[in-house]
């Protein structure tokens, strides 16, 4: 971004530095907030459809546009003719304000998401924190749009909403303590810089927890349960239409990039890859390919999931987060920290072998713990069911 | 005639059995209105009768056949320990002073009979004594009149609209933008609504399969009652029996379960075949049951792919494999009849044609195939965490509810209970082959999962094995009376041609008597009860559809579990409001 500073004063001479700054900010916001939605959704849900299709042994889209690449388009049109719909009885300020949260949450976490090298928004010194607290926008939207709409089905959706984020922010947090602990900075910048190894090879426990802990915090399945259409129908934007329902749709598909980018900068590394640098324009498309490449990589894998997994019910959700999630998240935090204070690690390598042992050692602890407590419930269902009558 | 549950009843109730008649192997029995109770209990306790299982219980308006009192409730008893059956028969006395003939109800004794003391209040007009709830359950509740009843007219009723009425386009159409007259909705009895939040699950929702409405009832997430609404698709199929010829009805039945409709098939014409006395050949009797297990193994299918596609959401992969194998099995189908879903595949006397000849091709590439295919959805599901999690320990029916509630099929055979009517009582020669009984013991909803499972592949084994030994020979019978004659023995043959005329003018006449069929079918016993008066047309014809009885168990299974385990529930219960609603 500097470069571009750079070049745009040497092109008009008489503009100050601060000026050409300000301008060069504001067109990048402009991208990220009015141009980046339209792009990553009809990207995205043509992805998500294909992918899941694949999965199904369907074809997918295949009608607008070659090889159905402009059905988001044609998505896009048919939700602006749609007819907007208030229900009798909803709260109308807050109805109308939840779809409009719903992308700002998510479009704030841009502002500190290093997507090549040198381009991110502000490189804030506490850039992790911020997303954390910005991140809680989206589940206010979501309550509100429950709270508001005068239906009871989105009612217990909204209910479902805070019960489930409350439990997968901590494991979440914890995760991202972990990772801070390790590159001992909360600045994008400095995280990415820490990452020689990327931290999923020295973290992998982390890792797990925070992707786990994003899936659940952009409710896909298997932890959609504030959308489950099977039992309360949409959640709730049951009562949504049109372009207010296409809003929490765009804030979903840009929760799901921006999610997936945070995680490729905590532990994949980012930008990073051979040849990318902030030196050059062509180093910096470089870092810019290899981030997308590791996101859509980590997109990929969420879409897997939603593809073949079944649904959790509340209760085994809010058990699997609190009672799993969160011991073995302090667990490998405890191991973590007491590894990077080991004397005799000092050098670099012995340091990443040193957290990889800490977390296969948490790994072996938690699986031993879970099947001593499968086996201790586990009944006879499968050896008793015979024929009967031979 | 020596049969020992009649022996018993006469000397436990000598002033009340009025008649004993057998017709066709049924007995019936009929007893006197006040001796209900007492012969009902005592047919229940009675160590060496032991009828526990309340298969049916419908009604005959008997105007038309000129038996006085007009109106008579009908029982059909069924023994699961004993095996067997029969059934009782109470006239109603009537003065016409009283709007309705009255009848004590035997819900103590059977719980089953709730809703089919319900749906005789309802469409014929009886009045039950003691019943509970006694609410219309099938026609609007403010309907006037009760449809089955021989003065109640065909059609003709008004259709009430309210939509569209002012709007000039649909002017022309009349009385049909009449407003129909309001009433109060009613919440079931003991249903809360101050302190708790009562939700309306249906009749449009995704995972009700169809129009049902239940009235849930939450306290936070977790069910206190939830009690099924149900008539939506209500649409008279006993009435329009009793206006059809027996041939007539065949393609009725196919819309009845949609999802079985070989096995509807099935269940019909063996019982109009029983009535009529007629044998079916033994070719006819074996691509019977090839049909009807590959039905079996669709209807089964879909049940998966519907049941993982609730549990689990939108786009669980399960959905489209299982409906891709479904589809080999429907152009199998096609093959046969030409039809796909509603099949008609099946005709009084045999089958209407031979298989092709690519037939029994298809059908074992398609058995092999299929055992590679099961192994994949138990890989998927048998062992995946979380489908244990939601499905376990869920909906526990044991044996004694779901006996006592009428439940049958997979949901009783999962309580341990090994009754299947294709070894209990073999129609169709099920005993000819080899194949065994899935049975678990947990109850739940995991164990219902299990048993449907093994059933596909027992279903696979009967098929495999009729496929290979199919003999030779006619596939229907050369009774005259009942088959018309091939085509080109018409042209050789005066009597042919007179037989054909007849059966096509005026259809083939049973003789007088009532006989009650009953088959295996993939959710329960399905039943016929057919009473003829010698026409051609069935003067009573009442449907006993196993989705009716086992959806009545859904307030006792969802009792204390969440708002997402209804779901669970619903699916793994595996109703078709088609044949729920009639």
């Amino acid at each position: 971004m500097d470069a571009i500073v750079l070049w745009l004063t040497s092109l008009f001479p008489q503009m100050a530095v601060p000026t050409a700054r300000l301008i060069v900010h504001i067109v990048y916001a402009a991208i990220l907030s009015f141009v980046a939605p339209v792009v990553l959704v009809v990207a995205f849900t043509y992805m998500e459809r294909k992918v899941i299709a694949r999965i199904q042994d369907r074809v997918g889209p295949n009608r607008a546009g070659p090889l159905g690449m402009l059905q988001g388009f044609a998505d896009a049109i048919k939700m602006l003719t749609k007819e907007d719909i208030t229900p009798a009885g909803a709260d109308r300020i807050v109805y109308n304000l939840a779809p409009g949260l719903a992308v700002i949450g998510v479009v704030l976490v841009f502002a500190v998401l290093p997507v090549a090298p040198g381009v991110i928004g502000t490189d804030l010194s506490i850039g992790i924190l911020y997303v954390v607290a910005v991140g809680g926008i989206g589940t206010m939207a979501v309550l509100m749009a429950g709270w508001s709409s005068n239906n009871k089905y989105a009612l217990l959706s909204a209910f479902r909403v805070v019960a489930q984020l409350v439990a997968y922010e901590i494991p979440m947090v914890i995760a991202i303590i972990i990772v801070v602990l390790t590159a001992g900075s909360m600045r994008m910048g400095d995280i990415i810089a820490a990452q020689n190894v990327p931290f999923l090879f020295t973290l992998p426990v982390a890792f797990f927890i925070f992707f786990v802990a994003n899936i659940a915090e952009i409710g896909r399945s298997p932890f959609d349960l504030l959308e489950a259409e099977s039992e309360i129908i949409a959640g709730f934007h049951v009562e949504y239409s049109g372009m207010k329902f296409a809003f929490f749709f765009i804030g979903e598909y840009m929760h799901l990039f921006v999610s997936a980018g945070i995680a490729t900068t905590l532990f994949l590394g980012g930008w990073r890859g051979p040849g990318a640098s902030e030196a050059s324009i062509l180093g910096a498309l470089l870092g810019f390919v290899y981030f997308l490449a590791k996101t859509v990589l980590l997109i990929f894998a969420m879409m897997w999931v939603r593809g073949t997994f079944p649904r959790f019910r509340i209760d085994h959700l809010l058990d699997f987060g609190w009672k799993f999630l969160v011991p073995v998240g302090l667990l490998t935090l405890v191991a973590v920290a007491l590894v990077l204070k080991l004397p005799f690690l000092s050098s670099p390598v012995l340091q990443w072998v040193g957290l990889l042992v800490a977390n296969v050692a948490v790994i072996v602890v938690a699986l031993a713990a879970v099947s001593l407590a499968a086996r201790r419930t586990r009944s006879v269902a499968l050896r008793s069911v015979a024929g009967a009558e031979r | 005639m020596n049969n020992p549950t009649i022996e018993k009843l006469k000397t436990q109730f000598p002033d009340a059995v009025q008649d004993v008649s057998e017709f066709r192997g049924d007995a019936v029995v009929t007893l006197s209105r006040e001796t209900l109770l007492d012969a009902a209990r005592f047919l229940r306790d009675d160590p060496d009768l032991q009828y526990n299982l309340l298969v049916d219980l419908t009604s005959v308006d008997r105007r038309d056949l000129g038996i006085e009192p007009r109106f008579a409730t009908v029982y059909e008893l069924y023994s699961i320990p004993k095996n067997h059956r029969v059934r009782l028969k109470v006239p109603l006395p009537w003065d016409d002073a009283t709007e309705m003939p009255e009848c004590p109800s035997v819900t103590e004794v059977w719980p089953a009979a709730n809703w089919h003391e319900r749906e005789a209040y309802d469409l014929m007009g009886i009045e039950f004594a003691g019943h509970p709830w006694l609410r219309r359950i099938l026609m609007p509740d403010n309907w006037v009149g009760h449809p089955l009843r021989k003065d109640y007219p065909l059609g003709g009723e008004p259709v009430y609209f309210t939509a569209d009425r002012e709007d000039p386009r649909f002017a022309h159409l009349g009385r049909q933008t009449m407003e129909g007259p309001s009433y109060p909705s009613e919440l079931p009895e003991g249903v809360d609504s101050e302190t708790h939040l009562v939700i309306n699950m249906g009749p449009q929702h995704p995972a009700t399969h169809g129009v049902l409405r239940l009235a849930v009832e939450l306290e936070g997430e977790r069910i206190v009652s939830a009690n099924p609404d149900i008539g939506y698709l209500h649409s008279g199929f006993e009435k329009t029996g009793e206006n059809r010829r027996y041939e007539k009805f065949i393609p009725y039945t196919d819309r009845m379960d949609y999802l079985a409709g070989m096995n509807n098939n099935l269940a019909y014409v063996l019982t109009v075949e029983k009535l009529l006395g007629v044998e079916v050949p033994p070719r006819a009797q074996y691509i019977r049951v090839i049909l009807a297990e590959l039905q079996r193994i669709a209807s089964h299918l879909f049940w998966l792919a519907t049941h993982a596609h609730d549990v689990s959401g939108t786009i669980h992969s399960l959905l489209m494999y299982c409906l891709r194998e479904r589809e080999r099995i429907l152009d199998i189908f096609e093959m046969f009849c030409g039809a796909r879903l509603t099949t008609t595949g099946m005709s009084v006397g045999g089958l209407r044609r031979d298989i092709p000849g690519a037939f029994p091709d298809a059908v074992r590439a398609f058995v092999r195939d299929f055992r590679g295919y099961l192994k994949e959805y138990e890989a998927m599901l048998t062992d995946n965490p979380i489908w244990l999690s939601r499905l376990k320990g869920i909906g526990v029916l044991k044996a004694d509810d779901a006996i006592a509630l009428g439940v049958t099929g997979p949901m009783l055979r999962a309580a341990g209970i090994s009754f299947d009517l294709r070894k209990a009582q073999p129609y169709s020669s099920y005993d000819h082959f080899d194949f065994d009984i899935p049975t678990a013991t947990e109850s739940d909803s995991y164990a219902r999962y299990l048993v449907r499972l093994r059933e596909m592949e027992q279903s696979l084994r009967i098929v495999e094995q009729a496929i290979n030994r199919l003999p030779g020979g006619p596939v229907r019978t050369d009774d005259r009376k009942v088959a018309p004659p091939p085509r080109e023995e018409i042209d050789r043959s005066m009597e042919s041609l007179i037989h054909h005329f007849k059966l096509y003018t005026e259809g083939y006449k049973p003789p007088v008597g009532e006989v009650y069929g009953m088959a295996e079918n993939p959710k329960g016993v399905l039943g016929f009860y057919l009473v003829s008066d010698g026409s051609a047309i069935p003067y009573r014809l009442r449907v006993r559809g196993p989705s009716f009885v086992n959806l009545q168990a859904t307030n006792l299974l969802a009792q204390g579990h969440l708002l997402s385990d209804l779901v669970t529930l619903i699916g793994s219960i595996d109703i078709v409001l088609g044949e729920v609603d009639r």
